[in-house]
């Protein structure tokens, strides 16, 4: 494809200029790198013939063995040490237009075909690509700590060396520390997410000490809104919602996981933990409540409820997106592809993504409507009848016995789901959610692991009365397992069977002569096999058993968490024939790419052993991945731009000793603690320089990668509405709990088969910050997502940020802003009198915490003169704009300023963070 | 308005020396047009602050830019009935099926199909319409539309349209994205990413919806997917804004609007002159843009001003949030230069669960309420010469079954049809479309499709053909790899180009 290669050629292009490298016209001494000379050439025009997704010939360049291997001529295109006599350079030379590569295309510049001859003459080594080699230790060493030079010991240099030695070599001059008052509100801004409050600006303005800054560093890095904050960062990583997306999109109970990311990033819990919990916080041992929540990372898939859906089809692609998301979020590595064919570019192979998937693959969830499996958060009164229980396990039973009680009343896993039966006789699947089977009617459930069990749970419900079921074993005829009459209602029952061996065929039959013929017995909706409790005989049994069977039956709230199979339900995983998950190919193990990290000696091969490898120092990328990410939240660009990708695809780092040196110390030194980490990056000078450009600054370095200048950019769309409201004094500070609904316009909610509706927030929880607004993927919070705020359907690793007039639009005239503004005016009122001049400074210094320079006070005040004169012609529309019940004299006052005051919050400076 | 017009020129004077810095990186694209710009970036944004390395960050993402080759079409017109249409009680006239009314449904044909409602055997449900030919095309309409029966000379017919997705929501998202998960741009919006739009006081993505729901897959199938927000459909509402946040606050009029944008964008300008950021200009300009938008859009959504034969062609009752009302705003908007205007009109799920949605009753009123505004649609675009310019596609999800639905095995109140997959029929019609052609046939019985099937990715290339892009060439590279609409498949369905 003519685009493709086209493009990779410019990709290349700006990495390799922007890294300040340039591969072609190198010393010709020097051996040739593999990385950064030959593989750029191959990609650009080899490997799209030649790679993971053809091998025209035979031949293909993506790995050594391959390159080196016979072709369909029965020869090797490329003999180390010998040039001259390798087909691969030999066709570069062709003039025969069928036999010269690249075919149907320019023929490669000189230099490049010498780079390529010399590579192979060198020995045709393969070079890994830079972010697959783990960060070495950083040859910067800080200088002794002095007392005196607190800001050295914050980060003790290294970021600024790097920087330095960066910008001598791009030969640009660092710009001088910003002033105080630009660089607290940058800094506030970047940790928590707010503007600074009034008190700490003046403290900070008033505080001469050499550590002022650091001071200030340390107290918003121990402010709460900091979890708040960065939550937003990772929650669009997580694709969290609060609603199940696809058709009909309904709610889901899901702000228990918000809020443990929340409290995660408060609690400045290590990384590493905050991986395992979140991959695998189920498998570690006695797992609490908060880790099994954070499991729920990977239950934000959707969840397709609409009838007539096979189920197995979404599971697979949550699985798939499972698969997608770990890599993507943890490896700054794009997958996708290689569900239908080896990577294109990067050394990964087709089967690497299956292995990769076995890990994830062996979970209970099975896209059933009702989202399981659940953990169950009961009640004082549910808390104590399941500690009745366990402490009579712990009297009666088997350390065994205990942990799967306690299991099961948390998750009431395993279960077997209705869609697992088949051959239905009289009845079916109902909205391909239950089993619906009418008077002497039956089905299948096939290979269920009874496995000498003496009880079957079933939930199930019937509005009638005289309903009964039969189980029986290998057949409609087969041996009597169960008899029980169903009593009308909703519940679990529990129905004694006949202990049998291993894995049987159970057919399920139900009766209820009293019912039309169209009329189903009941719905049922699962199953689950099970023992008695231990110490059954024994006084004081039976209460027991009814408080189980209480529990068990109690409808507590509860929200969707990961569970893993047990062996008996172990779900093998096959590859897919071209990524068709209905044709499967061979099984495959639990694996990671050998490109990569080995996994680890001593872990398991589950989530858990995939969420050590990840964590594992020797990984390359996982530790280069969040800190790229932090950096880009801070400066507005990525050491390596493309964030989501680290492959050979991607940009190269704009520094690369820099991103290594962080990355080693984030793992290293800080142990993985991420204030730790921002802790560094906000001391460095480079984060605290002036942030003003210059036309020379634009021509040589626009983007800011090497950071002679400060960062400047447009605030996120949770810092648009929480400034806005911080700054008018209407921001609620409650933290936590439910989803809220601000004010919203009508109509924007009409999803189809849902009477759900958009009910506006009150009691102050319309004004909470932009983290806690309700996500609906089918109809997301429209202002937020005006400014590039995600819609939570997959993960998103970079909001790219657009400058659109319905911003413009949103900010100023959506009644959120407009109140906003009039509670800003209000204060300016407070501040000013009657007297404008003083208003519009108080206005802006309030904003911008800064006092206003004469050209903008003239300005705003013009703009101001223009409103109040409109205003007290015209009484009504000063009292319509006030929302006031009716004109009142001296109202064009407060009119004009909040005209003013909606201006002042649409200003760019007030937008951006500078 | 005058006022930042010396700011807005430096913005372009400075984009325009950014670009010719990067003139050799032009040089390579030469043959893909600027286009494929986006993509040429690696899935970056070439318009934004972020993301873009050194190209210009202040220009407009919205700039008109030129397909890959002339284009047929300048916009699209895209109907979509949401809920799926009965080909059968609309287009695909089938008289044998009428003989095996109320009859049991041959086991062989239900053999490996599964359906989304419809169980065990269901019976076979003859025509609910009486169909003859209309025009010069001899083209079967049924009673249903007796004004399009008209206006069929002017169409070509796909007859043998086949999906694969069996539910509403994958499969309006895939009718829309090309794919049945969420998170890829829309038809819509990889046409503006290909071609800017044309007026810059309006979105160049509008989407109308009617019939008092948004399509199943929500607003998703209007999204911009992976592409920049920017090119996302702008949703214009007949009730409340027009777009959201449009109007001015309530007591302040159009002069102290323009007024305190004056005095931002004043104060921006300041703040230009320290910072030299470029970003500022953009935004300055984004201003002026927001306030142009708020002039011209709801006079394009007023429909007050049309004349009243105009009214009386289209069936419009000004104020309502109707199917009718919206044709005639597309035409508007058309007229305007809006490259891309997308309808959804819901309600046309005829399972026979209740008197709206089935096929005796719902399907006949719904057909009434398209009949009169789609002819008009077409008429009119025809005589303002715009119809060979605009390409207009009528169409639903997927079809429906020659049987009669039997949810649940059970028999239903009213008559229905389940979801059908492998054929239906839509059309389309103008900007270089045959006059009058039809392609593609279903079976006696109107259940499979024998010649002339054409997939969802077809119609896609198709569109994409008219609009000037080669379906394969327009690409954004995500996760890694080049995405387009077509994804790996797609075919320009020749048999119905003029």
């Amino acid at each position: 494809m003519f685009n493709l290669t086209t493009s990779r050629l410019l990709m290349f292009l700006s990495a390799a200029l922007t890294a300040g490298i340039l591969a072609i016209g190198c010393n010709s001494r020097r051996p040739v790198d593999y990385s950064s000379e030959v593989k750029p050439i191959l990609n650009k025009h080899c490997i799209s013939c030649h790679g993971g997704v053809k091998q025209s010939g035979g031949f293909s360049v993506l790995f050594r063995e391959e390159a080196l291997g016979n072709t369909k001529s029965g020869h090797p295109a490329i003999i180390p040490g010998d040039a001259a006599n390798s087909e691969f350079i030999r066709r570069l030379h062709n003039k025969d237009p069928k036999e010269r590569m690249p075919y149907k295309a320019a023929p490669l510049s000189k230099e490049e075909i010498s780079i390529l001859t010399r590579w192979v003459d060198e020995g045709a080594k393969w070079g890994e690509h830079w972010a697959y080699v783990s960060p070495a230790k950083p040859d910067y060493a800080p200088p002794a700590a002095t007392a005196g030079n607190a800001a050295q010991n914050a980060g003790e240099g290294g970021v600024d060396h790097y920087i330095n030695l960066k910008l001598e070599e791009e030969k640009l001059e660092a710009a001088p520390q910003a002033d105080k008052i630009t660089l607290l509100r940058r800094l506030s801004l970047d940790l928590t997410g707010l503007p600074p409050t009034e008190q700490m600006m003046q403290s900070f303005l008033a505080d001469n000490s050499p550590d002022a800054y650091e001071k200030r560093v340390d107290s918003l890095l121990a402010s709460p809104h900091y979890g708040e904050h960065w939550a937003s960062m990772w929650l669009d990583l997580a694709r969290y919602a609060d609603t199940k997306g696809y058709e009909r999109d309904v709610r889901r109970d899901f702000w228990r996981y918000r809020d443990w990311v929340i409290n995660a990033f408060n609690h400045d819990m290590p990384y590493d933990r905050f991986t395992v919990e979140q991959l695998a916080g189920d498998l570690l041992p006695n797992p609490d409540n908060d880790q099994l929540i954070a499991t729920a990372f990977h239950r934000n898939t959707m969840n397709n409820d609409e009838g007539g859906t096979q189920d197995e089809e979404f599971r697979v692609a949550a699985i798939i997106d499972r698969v997608n998301t770990t890599m993507e979020v943890w490896q700054g590595t794009t997958i996708a592809c290689v569900q239908c064919h080896s990577h294109p570019y990067d050394p990964f192979r087709f089967e690497d993504y299956y292995k990769l998937m076995a890990f994830l693959n062996n979970t209970r969830d099975e896209d059933t409507f009702g989202e399981h499996p659940k953990l169950r958060l009961y009640d004082s009164v549910g808390l104590r009848k399941v500690d009745s229980i366990t402490a009579w396990i712990k009297q009666y039973g088997t350390a065994g016995e205990l942990s799967e009680t306690k299991d099961f009343l948390r998750t009431l896993e395993p279960k077997i789901h209705a869609h697992n039966a088949d051959e239905y006789i009289n009845g079916e699947l109902a909205d391909t959610k239950f089993m619906a089977i009418r008077h002497g009617g039956s089905c299948r459930v096939k290979k269920v692991p009874v496995n000498n069990r003496n009880n079957l749970l079933l939930k199930y419900w019937t509005g009638r009365d005289g309903g009964s079921l039969e189980i029986r074993d290998g057949g409609l005829n087969g041996p009597l397992v169960a008899r029980q009459s169903l009593p009308k209602g909703n519940r679990v029952l529990d129905i004694p069977i006949t202990p049998m061996e291993g894995y049987r065929n159970l057919y399920f039959i139900f009766r209820n002569s009293s019912l039309g013929p169209l009329e189903s017995v009941c719905n049922v909706e699962w199953f689950a096999l099970r023992n008695d409790l231990p110490g059954k005989g024994q006084p004081g049994y039976k209460p027991v058993e009814t408080a189980f069977m209480q529990a068990v039956n109690a409808n507590p709230e509860s929200m969707p968490v990961m569970w893993e199979n047990p062996t008996e339900m172990f779900r093998p995983t096959h590859t897919f024939e071209r990524g068709n998950w209905m044709v499967l190919g061979e099984e495959v193990k639990p694996d990671v790419p050998e490109s990569l990290n080995p996994f680890p000696d001593k872990a398991p091969r589950n989530r858990l052993g995939l969420a050590m490898w990840i964590t594992d120092k020797n990984n390359p990328l996982t530790a280069r991945v969040m800190v790229n990410r932090f950096w880009e939240h801070l400066f507005g660009i990525g050491i390596v731009e493309t964030q989501e990708d680290f492959g050979t695809q991607g940009f190269l780092p704009s520094n690369p000793a820099l991103l290594d040196y962080l990355s080693y110390r984030f793992m290293n030194t800080y142990n993985w603690s991420m204030k730790s980490l921002l802790r560094e990056m906000v001391t460095s000078e480079a984060y605290k320089r002036d942030s003003r450009s210059s036309p020379e600054l634009q021509e040589k370095d626009p983007a800011n990668r090497y950071l002679a200048r400060g960062p400047r950019f447009r605030l996120s769309a949770e810092q648009v509405r929480d400034q806005a409201l911080a700054v008018s004094g209407l921001l609620s500070n409650k933290m936590l709990g439910a989803s809220v609904m601000p004010y919203q316009p009508e109509g924007i909610w009409q999803t189809v088969w849902s009477g759900d509706n958009w009910k506006i927030s009150e009691n102050g929880d319309q004004y909470r910050r932009a983290v806690y607004t309700f996500i609906k993927r089918t109809a997301p919070y429209p202002s937020a997502i005006t400014f590039d705020a995600s819609s939570r359907e997959v993960c998103l690793q970079r909001r790219i940020r657009t400058n659109t007039p319905l911003q413009a639009l949103v900010t100023l005239n959506d009644p959120v802003y407009v109140e906003a503004a009039r509670s800003l005016a209000l204060r300016m009122q407070e501040s000013g009198g009657q007297d404008a001049k003083t208003c519009i400074r108080a206005g802006y210094k309030r904003a911008m915490y800064k006092d206003i320079i004469p050209g903008k006070e003239a300005v705003l005040e013009k703009l101001y003169r223009q409103a109040y004169d409109k205003f007290g012609k015209d009484p009504k529309a000063a009292a319509a704009f006030l929302q006031a019940p009716e004109p009142k004299k001296g109202m064009e006052h407060l009119a004009a300023l909040t005209v003013v005051a909606n201006a002042i919050m649409n200003l760019d400076e007030f937008l951006s963070k500078s | 308005m005058h006022m930042s017009e010396k700011i807005i020129h430096e913005a372009n004077e400075r984009a325009a020396k950014y670009f010719s810095r990067r003139h050799f990186l032009q040089d390579c694209i030469t043959g893909l047009g600027a286009t494929a710009l986006g993509s040429l970036l690696g899935g970056c944004n070439i318009f934004s602050g972020s993301g873009s390395g050194e190209m210009p960050q202040s220009l407009n993402p919205l700039e008109p830019r030129a397909p890959h080759f002339p284009a047929r079409a300048k916009s699209v017109i895209y109907l979509h009935m949401a809920g799926a249409p009965s080909q059968l009680e609309l287009f695909d006239y089938k008289p044998e099926l009428q003989k095996l009314h109320n009859q049991l449904c041959p086991p062989s044909i239900l053999e490996g199909k599964k359906f989304a409602f419809i169980r065990g055997v269901p019976k076979m449900l003859g025509p609910q319409a009486v169909f003859s030919q209309h025009g010069e095309s001899r083209a079967w309409v049924s009673d249903h539309l007796p004004h399009f029966s008209k206006m069929v000379d002017d169409v070509s017919f796909l007859k043998a349209v086949q999906t694969d997705q069996f539910n509403h929501g994958p499969a309006q998202l895939f009718m829309h994205t090309g794919s049945a998960r969420l998170g890829r741009p829309s038809i819509g919006s990889w046409v503006t990413y290909g071609l800017g739009s044309e007026n810059s006081n309006l979105p160049g993505f509008v989407v109308l919806t009617s019939g008092g729901k948004t399509p199943d897959a929500g607003k998703s199938v209007w999204g911009s997917g992976f592409l920049p927000s920017v090119y996302q459909g702008v949703q214009c509402r007949s009730k409340g804004d027009p777009v959201l946040y449009i109007t001015d606050p309530e007591g302040m009029d159009r002069d102290m609007r323009y007024q305190s944008i004056h005095a931002i964008n004043e104060v921006n300008k300041l703040e230009y002159e320290a910072f030299q950021d470029p970003e500022i200009l953009s935004r300055i300009s984004q201003y002026e843009l927001a306030y142009k938008m708020q002039i011209s859009v709801p006079g394009v959504m007023d429909i007050n001003d049309e004349p009243e034969y105009i009214h009386q062609l289209y069936g419009t009752q000004p104020g309502k949030e109707a199917f009718a009302n919206n044709c005639l705003l597309a035409r508007k908007l058309v007229e305007k230069g809006v490259r891309f205007v997308q309808l959804f009109d819901w309600g046309w799920d005829t399972h026979g669960t209740g008197e709206d949605l089935s096929i005796d009753y719902g399907l006949r009123n719904k057909s009434r309420e398209i009949d009169k505004p789609i002819s008009a649609l077409l008429l009119d675009l025809k005589q303002r010469g715009l119809l060979d310019e605009t390409l207009v596609v009528w169409g639903g999800e997927f079809g429906r079954t020659p049987m009669q639905e039997n949810r649940d095995g059970k028999e239903m109140p009213y008559l229905g049809r389940d979801h059908h997959v492998e054929a239906f029929t839509m059309w389309m019609a103008g900007a270089g479309i045959r006059k009058g052609g039809s392609w593609g046939e279903t079976d006696e019985i109107g259940f499979a499709a024998v010649k002339g099937k054409v997939a969802v990715h077809d119609i896609h290339a198709t569109i994409l053909q008219q609009m000037g892009f080669d379906h394969e060439k327009l690409t954004y590279q995500f996760q890694g790899r080049p995405f387009r609409l077509t994804d790996v498949g797609g075919h320009v369905i020749h048999e119905i180009l003029g």
